[in-house]
Parts: structure tokens; sequence; C-alpha cells
């Protein structure tokens, strides 16, 4: 559990954080959304010590972190920036073995602990390994940015903006490998994004931040149907709720028995996938795999709280 | 074959230097010299065949330029070994004018000849090998060439000079990267001390180099009667100490300007990911930031080193001996196979330098990136 407790950070007169407060439960994925200034990314750095509160602490596990020192603590949280900062000097294998040669792991644990997270990420160790950063494509970077920051099993993962650099098409499969990776591992994220949609699509709760402050600290749904200010609300988008809600709903769950015309939909997409594919082939309702099917009714029943 | 642009431009000189004389003829080693052209000392038909050689090297450049280079200067020692052959002993015959700007044309067209091949730094540090190698080698038929006999003369005098210039060009050098590099790392992460740093570098950088040897004579003159610790290791208002400290001095404005430029250009996101994975101060230095500023900061020393090489030649005006000893000599003597004989060695030493210093920068790894 990580506990951020009154935290605040001043420059001068701008309050940057002003007295946040949030919970992290162990293995979930929080958001951090807000507009540019709003002192997300100040928030995020709070949590490693890139940056020193003002007042108030944060408690790793119960333990408050500022008895370690700073570059001790960050070793044992995962750190991935937009821009990956890969090392431009060292191999790809190198760049993920940082934090474990840091902590003086044994050759063997670090190279098997390479391969093991290059695979995971579908990138192919033998081939990837020994290439240098400017050898990659951009969203290969951005998963052995992901790679590097998993490296030492962290405690913590903290992401800020990690996927701004990437193309849509690419950012959908980099959010959906994270939140595969997340599942198989079970590590605690905080993430920093600029995107609603991002936000709802990977996290368990979000914050919404506004001139430094949390605004609302709530699971998705909640965010959706019980916007807590109006700021929240604009964030959201009025225009796209019932399909953000829909997105946030597995189309599994609207099931029911009976068959359908047309390719069968797979359980584990959403609803709002589902609803797009019903309005395309102009049908009343969807066949599913491993059987039944879904209906119009049940979908737009499902498009609000 | 069409010759490329350059061969065509650098027929001019090369013709030049067939229709210049190629040789000086001196009753003795400071008297006026008598020019020689190559049909007088080769004959006509020899004359007429070398021209045809020089055309075919314009246009098979790239092939021909090394071999039309190595046998130039083989003719030299020829010309000089058929024009003394029975006279007077202390006649002397000194490359010419036309020698010289043959030899500069068929250098520029070897330099394009490498330079279209793109050679790696393991190839170019070949490269560099075989040219002194084949050098000594050609060398060894120019006995009876001015420079050469200047060299029998003073054999000597020229190794140990030559081992002084080194130890004050190279010194000096290895000093101010280990001070400058430091100082640069300092003033980075001191904006304060920046302007004082690079003002008090940039003001030593004006004085001339004469008037900064004439300065540092008397403090380092007071220090020798005054410490006698300073005496015991050699220090003195005139000799190697003032010569490289004065060298150490000029050398520190690029080194610490270079280091200073080399950590600036770290990308911000770089040095953002080293603090966040959890490298200490000290490792984010030795193993980032200095590594990714390596190749701004030996750019620098690259500078400093063939700048050096040549500066020390001024140091034998205060004693400190090196190649500009015969400079000095030769200039005192009007005898310009002396000042050769201390200025050749000089501009070779500093482009061979520049060549191992540029191909070192390129084996770092991950530096072309």
């Amino acid at each position: 559990m990580i506990g951020l407790n009154h935290l605040s950070k001043h420059y001068g007169d701008t309050k940057a954080v002003d007295d946040v407060s949030l919970t992290i439960d162990k293995g979930s994925v929080v958001a951090i959304v807000g507009t540019s200034g709003s002192g997300k990314s100040t928030l995020l750095r709070l949590v490693n010590r890139l940056i020193e509160p003002t007042s108030g602490h944060v408690t790793l596990d119960g333990q408050d972190t500022r008895a370690l020192p700073a570059f001790e603590l960050r070793r044992r949280i995962g750190y991935v920036i937009q821009d990956h900062g890969l090392f431009p000097h060292w191999t790809v294998a190198r760049n993920i073995a940082t934090v474990p040669r840091l902590l003086g792991w044994s050759k063997a644990r670090i190279e098997a602990r390479v391969e093991e997270l290059l695979t995971l990420l579908s990138l192919d160790p033998a081939a990837i390994g020994p290439r240098f950063p400017h050898q990659l494509s951009g969203g290969q970077m951005q998963r052995v940015g992901v790679a590097r920051a998993l490296a030492a099993e962290p405690e913590l993962l903290l992401m800020d903006e990690p996927f701004g650099a990437l193309d849509p098409v690419l950012r959908g499969k980099a959010q959906a490998d994270l939140r595969a990776i997340q599942r198989t591992l079970g590590t605690t994220i905080l993430l920093v994004t600029h995107d609603m949609a991002e936000a709802i699509a990977l996290s368990d709760r979000i914050a919404v931040m506004r001139a430094g402050r949390v605004e609302q600290f709530a699971p998705p749904a909640e965010i959706l149907a019980r916007p807590a200010t109006d700021f929240v609300r604009a964030l959201v988008g009025e225009g796209e709720r019932a399909f953000r809600y829909l997105s946030l709903t597995p189309v599994g769950s609207l099931a029911e028995a009976g068959a359908a015309e047309g390719a069968p939909l797979p359980a584990d997409a959403t609803a709002a996938e589902a609803l797009n594919a019903l309005i395309w082939r102009g049908t009343e309702s969807l066949a599913l795999e491993g059987g039944g099917r879904v209906t119009r009714s049940a979908l737009l029943r499902a498009g609000h709280p | 074959m069409i010759p490329n642009r350059l061969a065509l431009v650098l027929a001019v000189p090369l013709a030049a230097g067939l229709a210049l004389p190629f040789a000086g003829l001196r009753a003795n080693r400071i008297a006026a010299a008598e020019p020689v052209w190559l049909w007088q000392a080769l004959g006509a038909p020899a004359a007429i065949g070398i021209a045809l050689l020089a055309v075919l090297t314009v246009m098979w450049g790239r092939v021909l330029a090394a071999p039309a280079l190595a046998a130039w200067l083989a003719l030299m020692g020829v010309v000089a070994h058929r024009l003394t052959a029975g006279g007077p002993d202390f006649a002397r015959v000194s490359p010419g004018a036309g020698f010289w700007l043959g030899a500069v044309a068929l250098a520029l067209l070897l330099a394009d000849a490498l330079a279209q091949r793109r050679p790696g730094p393991v190839a170019r540090l070949t490269w560099l090998a075989a040219a002194w190698a084949a050098l000594a080698l050609l060398l060894q038929g120019w006995g009876h060439v001015s420079i050469l006999q200047e060299y029998a003369a003073r054999y000597m005098t020229f190794w140990a000079e030559a081992q002084r210039h080194l130890a004050l060009a190279l010194g000096s050098f290895a000093g101010a990267v280990l001070v400058g590099v430091p100082l640069g790392v300092l003033i980075q992460r001191r904006a304060g001390w920046r302007g004082p740093v690079m003002g008090t570098l940039t003001a030593i950088q004006t004085v001339p180099s004469i008037a900064l040897f004439g300065l540092l004579i008397l403090p380092l003159g007071w220090l020798a009667t005054h410490v006698p610790m300073a005496r015991a290791v050699g220090i003195g208002g005139i000799g190697m100490a003032p010569a490289f400290v004065a060298l150490f001095l000029y050398a520190l404005l690029p080194i610490v300007t270079n280091t200073v430029a080399g950590l600036r250009g770290i990308p911000a996101s770089v040095a953002e990911a080293a603090r966040g994975m959890g490298l200490s101060p000290r490792q984010r230095l030795a193993r980032v930031d200095i590594p990714l500023a390596l190749p701004v900061i030996l750019t620098g020393a690259r500078i400093v080193l063939v700048q050096n090489i040549g500066l020390a030649t001024i140091g034998a005006l205060i004693g400190a001996g090196g190649f500009g000893t015969f400079v000095f000599q030769g200039l005192g003597q009007t005898a310009p196979d002396l000042i050769l004989l201390g200025a050749l060695p000089t501009v070779a030493l500093a482009f061979s330098a520049q060549v191992v210093f540029d191909a070192l920068i390129d084996l770092l790894p991950g530096a072309r990136a």
C-alpha cells in the first residue's frame, strides 16, 4: 500500500501541489488526470523524491520514504517517462539491467531477468538485446523503457505520460500490453496522463487534479456517473460519456442465452466495441465466443449508470 | 574515366609543380639557391614520361594518388643524388617550389581518394601507420636531400628534441585534461562560477604566446630562487616550466568549454531517467554524464592536442627545447633546411595526432547515435 499524506510543493507563492492525500492499494492501477499545469507530474515526482515536498510525506508499505537516501528509494520504484530516456551509449540489455546492476545482482540473474522482460514485452532477446536505442522504433523504445523500469521488481511503478510519444495505433496496443503485464505481475502502478480515455482504459481508480488539488478520487465508473465538480464533468467530456461508460463494461457481462448471425465477438471485448460492431453490421444482436449473444437493447441499457 | 572536379582543380598545381623548378642547388647550406628544373636534372624524355604519368594520375586519382605521391617523394631523392654526384661535399640540393606544389597537390588528391572510401576508424589508423612506414622507407632514399643532411648532422639532438617536444605538448595536454574536465563539470553545476572561470580563461587565451612566456618568467623565476624544492624539480623562469604552464593555460579554455557543451548536450530525458533509476550523483557522472559528453570533450581535446603540438615550437624561444629549436636556429643562420627540419616533423605530428584522436572518438561505443 502506498500512502500520499498531505503532500504539498510550493514554489514561492505558487502551490504546484496543494495538500494531496491518496491511498493506492497494492496491485492496483491509479491514474492522475489533469490539464497541463495541474501539478500531476510534480505529484508523481514527489513520490520518488525527484522533487522534495514542501510538506507532507509518502509511505511505502507503511514505511516513511524519508528514512532512505533518495537514490536508494528510487531503485525500489520503477520510473517510465514520455521520452523514455534510454541511455544512448548502452545496449538495450544494458539499459534494462541498470537498476539490477546498481543493486548488485549476479550476472546470471541479471541476464535471466533481461531475457524474461524482453520476452514479456514481445521483444526478441537475441535480436533486440544487443542493439543500441537509436536502432529501435518508437514503439520498441517505449517498451524497453517499461522493461527497464520493471527490471528490479519494483514495489511501485511510476509512469509519466508513458504513451505520449506514440501514434494512436501503437498507443492502443501499448495500453493493452501494459494492462496484460500488470495483471501478470500484479505491479502497483501510478500513472500520469492528460487523456481521460487512457485513464479509463487502464486504471482502477482515477485522481482528477486541478491547480494542485485532487478534485475527485474514485473508480472510473463513478467518475463517469457522478463527476464531483464541473471541472471533472468537463474533463470526462459529456459528449462521449455513454461510450466511455460502455468501454468500461465487458460484453460478456451483458450476455444472454440465444443465437445470433455473424462472426462471434470475443467475450472480453468491451461493450463499446460490441455496439460499434452492431451498428456497423446493422444487426439486432451479436454472437459471442463461447456461446450466448448480446442484444442491442442490452447494450443501450449498459450505456448509462 | 572522367576525373572528378577536385582532381581537375588539382591538375593546375600539379602542372605548375612540373613547370616550376623541382629543386634548388646551392654551393653550400646558406648560399642562394640556383633553380633546377626536372628536365635539366633527368633529361627531356624522362620529364615527358613523368608529365604523362601526372596526366594518368589526374584521370585515375583514386587508384594512383598513393603510388604517385610515393613516386614523387622518391623522385626527389633520385634528383638530389644525381645533382650532387661527383660535386663538392658541401653542395646542397633542397626541394624547390615545383616539388612542394606537386607534393601538396598529390597529397590532397590522396586525401580526397581516401575520403571517398569513407574509411572506418580502424582503417584510418591502418592508413596512418602505413603512411608512416612508407615515409620512413622513402626517406632512406633522401640521403642527398638537404633536409636529411641537416638531420644527419644532428640526429642525436633531433631525437632528444623530439622527446622534449612530445613531453611538452603531451604533458601540458594531459594536465589540461585532468584539470579542465573536472573544472567544466564543476562550473556546469554551479552557474555562479561559470562567468568568472570562463572570463579568466578567455582573458588568458587573448594574451599572445610570447607575451605569456614573458609574463611567466617573473613568477616562476621568483619561485625558483625562493623555494628550493621548486628548483630541485626543474622549475625556473626559463626552460620547460614556463612553456609547460603557458601551454597548459592555453589548453584549458577549449577543454572546459567543450566539457560544458558536452554536458549541456545530454538530453533532458536521459538525465531525468538517470536520476529516476536511482543512480547516485557520482554514478550519474561516471556512467552517464561523462560517457555521453565524451565525444564533445574529445573534440575539444583534439583541438588542444593539435594546438599544443604546434605551439610547443615557440617554447624553444625560452629554452624549453623541442622542434622549435631547429626552427629558431635555422632562422638565425638563414638556413631554410634547418627550419624545415623543425617545421615538417611538427606538422606531421599534429596531423597524426588529429587522425588518431578522430579515430578514437569514432571508436567510442554508441558515439555515432
